[in-house]
């Protein structure tokens, strides 16, 4: 389906998805973290794949990405993405150390944040499901730290093949003094979409 | 990993002589403009150069042909279609052996996905097929890895320099 096609019913289901599903994804980094996190109400855009490495800085905007393929009843993909300094911003905030002490990417930040996102992702993805009473799982997340353009890229190639829409939820989480700017997209096949429509009863 | 800053100083900045070629277009431009396409990942950077009249082309291939994808958009996104498009349009009546060709990308940005992981290197045989056929010799390439390019082609010379925050400037 064409996201210039979406009513405006639909898109508001989709954005409601996404606001609970990033609700999921803030508890569980709170439960994380052992603090309380807050969220801004996200920003929620229905893109054409085309226009997806366009966002986020430009394309040679270094950022860090967690892909997960969804596995089950949904099929396409998730990406979480970061820009550098959130990232580092987020590994500090995941191993309580003061903000701004990660200065650089090393094995531990990777390996920390890549498990957060997967853990993030499966919150949003949890959601998901139990408002259209599917079965879905996320798939073995994969890491990339590289320019924008090439990561958005390389997923959309993929997941352009068959799809023509992604669902971008921007979303700001807050800790302490801390708060993290975070891009996440939902980038569902066609067939996924219509199905997802349908169980939320706008299609 | 360096920091953006470290780079950062060595990036060339886009001037009004800057060609953009985004992804899945092809673009034509003749000295002292030069052609640049940012951030290839499992695409395929291809430049054709004619030394004799400095001008150069440049394609932005996101797939090897139209047969991958049943959706519509652009044609030059595939190799099948942008390669003798792009030939067409550099040599634009003179001989076409006087072009070369060299080519940049085709990487794995991640990994463990079996679709994503064979793209980058479908798309760079299909590249070489192409210009197998025309018979355009490929002069120089860096492809594969796992990390993102930007390709740039200097007209006057037919260089071809390739940055990436991995490896920094290397000229082919």
């Amino acid at each position: 389906m064409d996201p210039r096609s979406l009513t405006a019913i639909q898109r508001d289901a989709l954005g409601e998805v996404g606001s609970i599903g990033a609700g999921h994804a803030a508890t569980a980094l709170s439960q994380m973290l052992g603090m309380p996190v807050d969220i801004d109400v996200p920003d929620l855009q229905v893109l054409s794949i085309p226009e997806v490495p366009t966002v986020l800085g430009g394309p040679e905007n270094l950022v860090g990405a967690v892909y997960s393929r969804l596995l089950g009843d949904l099929g396409g993909g998730l990406l979480f993405v970061l820009e550098r300094d959130a990232f580092l911003q987020l590994s500090d905030l995941l191993r309580s150390r003061a903000p701004g002490t990660s200065k650089s990417l090393g094995a531990a930040e990777e390996a920390t944040v890549t498990h957060a996102a997967s853990v993030l992702l499966s919150a949003y993805l949890a959601a998901v499901a139990r408002l259209t009473e599917l079965s879905t799982l996320p798939g073995p997340p994969e890491f990339a730290f590289d320019m924008s353009g090439a990561i958005l890229e390389g997923v959309t190639t993929q997941v352009g093949l068959k799809a023509e829409t992604a669902i971008l939820v921007l979303t700001r989480f807050s800790a302490l003094e801390t708060s993290v700017d975070a891009a996440l997209f939902y980038l569902p096949d066609p067939d996924s979409l219509d199905v997802m429509l349908g169980r939320l009863g706008v299609l | 990993m360096s920091s953006t800053g470290d780079i950062g100083g060595l990036w060339a900045a886009p001037d009004e002589r800057t060609v953009l070629v985004s992804t899945g277009e092809i673009a034509v431009a003749v000295h002292p403009q030069r052609l640049v396409t940012p951030a290839l990942g499992s695409c395929i950077g291809l430049t054709l150069w004619d030394a004799f009249t400095r001008r150069g082309g440049m394609a932005h291939i996101m797939l090897p042909s139209p047969s991958e994808t049943r959706l519509g958009g652009l044609a030059d996104r595939f190799a099948s279609v942008a390669v003798p498009r792009l030939a067409e349009a550099v040599a634009g009546g003179v001989p076409r052996r006087r072009l070369v060709a060299k080519i940049a990308g085709g990487s794995t940005m991640f990994g463990g996905d079996a679709g994503m992981a064979s793209i980058g290197v479908r798309n760079a045989e299909a590249v070489k097929h192409e210009l197998g056929q025309l018979r355009i010799p490929l002069l120089a390439e860096d492809i594969g890895g796992t990390h993102a390019r930007t390709m740039e082609l200097y007209l006057d010379t037919g260089l071809v320099v390739v940055r990436s925050y991995r490896y920094g400037i290397r000229e082919l």
